[in-house]
């Protein structure tokens, strides 16, 4: 962890609200893993305050005369996000990175299902480069991305295979990404791997449990610090036994640790 | 001319006036990889109750114009966790630690505060810190976010006298008394703790605050309200400790909204002879100590050679 000035090298615009912000990394802070994110002071001023995170979508060691790099995938949705979206190539952004804990590695024996909600692919296409480079020889690992409809289709290389749902059915398969595992899930034992809004991992937490698979989710909540100082960002464990942080023990739980049907 | 940084918390020494203010800096452990956290003057730890507090449902924080809301309701692994699990990593700190003590009842502030009173003995007369991990204690009579105690105790002035002096006889540690905003009249609250012995105040805690998700038509935080923090708030408690520092002779300690020097000269100047630093940690890790680094060279550009002389300068 550490952390340091970005530069920003691109933020461009691959879907309507969608950018995808490739920032320098700085090797001493160590290798991130998919997963993990940074969290980025937007603004200078105190208004947006707070610091917001982000997930990896990608990262590039340096390689020849190019320096490292990592990248995210961000929705607009906000006035921070509309501030980020605003910024040029060129200019720097203060980071902390990489924060929380990845997303564990299959178990011998497991079939990696990854499911992306919106701009949770992100991550995801991280894991699914990464389990493609340490397995090449094997079949790549199935890749669903969920959105509303198809102008929400990123303009970015999906890898091969890549199931999209749209809810409206505009586009590939009509519904969500829980919907298409449920029907056609590979047989054996299978390992989901997910990320995206509230109720797609509530879904997929619940299929896993009924078919017995093991299920890593990559949680969402507000954050103050980020490093596990604050108890801000806490998500309730399913045991009732208090609370879990969001990210330092996450954002990557195995699902039947966390209650994801509260709010 | 070299300025001296160093203030005094009733019998302990400082090395300089900016602390780590109350749940926003852990134990000291969280933020280590990111900051060198012996360059500051204190840590004021995160609250510590006699039993184990999950704290409160989420959503817990939401952002405000300038500021957050926070409802995270004292989760702390208790008293038990934190002489097992936290004390050694605190023992290893360079600077000054205050423990923030929290409870339910005045019985429970007496215990917590004695449990680590057995725990590291009686303070060194000599002034060596290094090695007992705990310097004082900062009692939380002002959290806005649990349903007993906290706030309830931070308006009752009587109650603050008595339970102050009951703590004084039973540590010879510098206490630090935190009131809250949330009041008529500070002053009278600080007057309270001085007369009970409190060795310091420190003001302010967050005000009590919500907000409301109009979409989803129902507040933003879980439990309802929330104590706002961030420089929303920097106002009221640079008058706050305006009026409290004129109305005792213990050292005012000031906190609210604090993002870099000139934030926390606004409070010297009013009167606070130290500062914490806060949400501001959050925006950036080594806020306090670019803020440190900013009054050193302040006071170096108007010739100052002690913290306590940046008070005289108030003009009214």
């Amino acid at each position: 962890m550490k952390q340091f000035e970005a530069d920003i090298l691109e933020n461009q615009v691959i879907a309507e609200s969608w950018r995808k912000l490739v920032l320098s990394w700085d090797e001493s802070a160590g290798a991130p893993l998919p997963g993990q994110f940074l969290s980025l002071r937007v603004s200078p001023t105190s208004d947006p305050l707070l610091r917001r995170p982000f997930a990896f979508s990608g990262y590039a060691p340096s390689r020849g005369g190019s320096g490292s790099k990592v990248s995210a995938i961000y929705e607009i949705r906000g006035a921070a996000t509309r501030l980020m979206a605003e910024l040029a190539s060129g200019s720097r952004i203060d980071a902390i990175a990489p924060l929380g804990k990845g997303f564990p590695k299959p178990a011998p024996g497991e079939t990696p299902v990854l499911a992306g909600g919106g701009v949770g692919l992100g991550p995801l296409l991280f894991l699914a480069e990464r389990l493609t480079a340490a397995a090449p020889a094997a079949t790549p690992p199935l890749l669903l991305l969920g959105i509303r409809s198809a102008a929400q289709l990123p303009s970015i290389s999906l890898p091969a295979g890549t199931v999209v749902c749209t809810d409206d059915g505009s586009s590939g398969f009509f519904g969500t990404p829980v919907d298409w595992i449920a029907r056609n899930a590979p047989a054996g034992r299978v390992r989901l791997y997910g990320c995206g809004p509230g109720p797609m991992l509530s879904g997929l937490a619940a299929l896993a449990a009924e078919r017995g698979w093991a299920a890593s989710l990559s949680a969402e909540q507000w954050m103050a610090c980020g490093v596990g100082a604050c108890m801000g960002c806490a998500l309730p464990r399913s045991d009732g036994r208090g609370y879990l942080r969001a990210c330092t023990d996450g954002p990557v739980f195995e699902a039947s640790t966390i209650d994801w049907k509260s709010r | 001319m070299k300025a001296d940084l160093r203030v005094r918390i009733g019998n302990l020494e400082l090395a300089n006036p900016v602390g780590l203010a109350s749940g926003t800096f852990g134990y000291g452990s969280e933020y280590e990889e990111l900051v060198d956290l012996d360059a500051v003057g204190a840590l004021y730890t995160k609250a510590v109750t006699l039993a184990p507090r999950f704290g409160n449902q989420v959503p817990r924080i939401v952002e405000t114009p300038s500021g957050m809301l926070n409802s995270i309701g004292l989760a702390n692994p208790g008293i038990e966790a934190f002489l097992r699990d936290k004390l050694p990593g605190l023992r290893a700190r360079r600077c000054a630690v205050f423990v923030n003590v929290a409870g339910s009842t005045e019985e429970e502030y007496l215990e917590v505060v004695e449990r680590i009173e057995t725990a590291v003995g009686e303070p060194s007369s000599a002034g060596e810190r290094v090695g007992v991990g705990v310097d004082g204690y900062e009692i939380n009579l002002s959290c806005p976010n649990v349903s007993h105690g906290g706030l309830a105790f931070g308006t009752d002035s009587a109650l603050i006298e008595r339970l102050t002096r009951a703590l004084r006889d039973r540590t010879k540690r510098p206490i630090v008394v935190k009131l809250t905003p949330n009041v008529t009249d500070i002053a009278e609250i600080a007057k309270a703790a001085e007369a009970g012995g409190a060795d310091a105040v420190s003001c302010i805690n967050t005000l009590v605050g919500m907000v409301v998700d109009v979409a989803k038509k129902r507040p933003a935080l879980a439990a309802g309200t929330g104590g706002l923090s961030g420089p929303a708030i920097r106002p009221v408690g640079v008058a706050c400790c305006y009026k409290a520092s004129r109305a005792v002779r213990i050292p005012v300690i000031g906190l609210g909204g604090i993002m870099r020097a000139d934030d926390a000269l606004q409070y010297l100047l009013a009167g606070a002879r130290a500062v914490q630093v806060g949400t501001g940690t959050f925006v950036d890790p080594r806020c306090a100590l670019k803020a440190l680094e900013g009054i050193r060279t302040w006071m170096e550009a108007q010739g100052l050679e002690k913290i306590e002389d940046i008070a005289a300068l108030l003009e009214i």
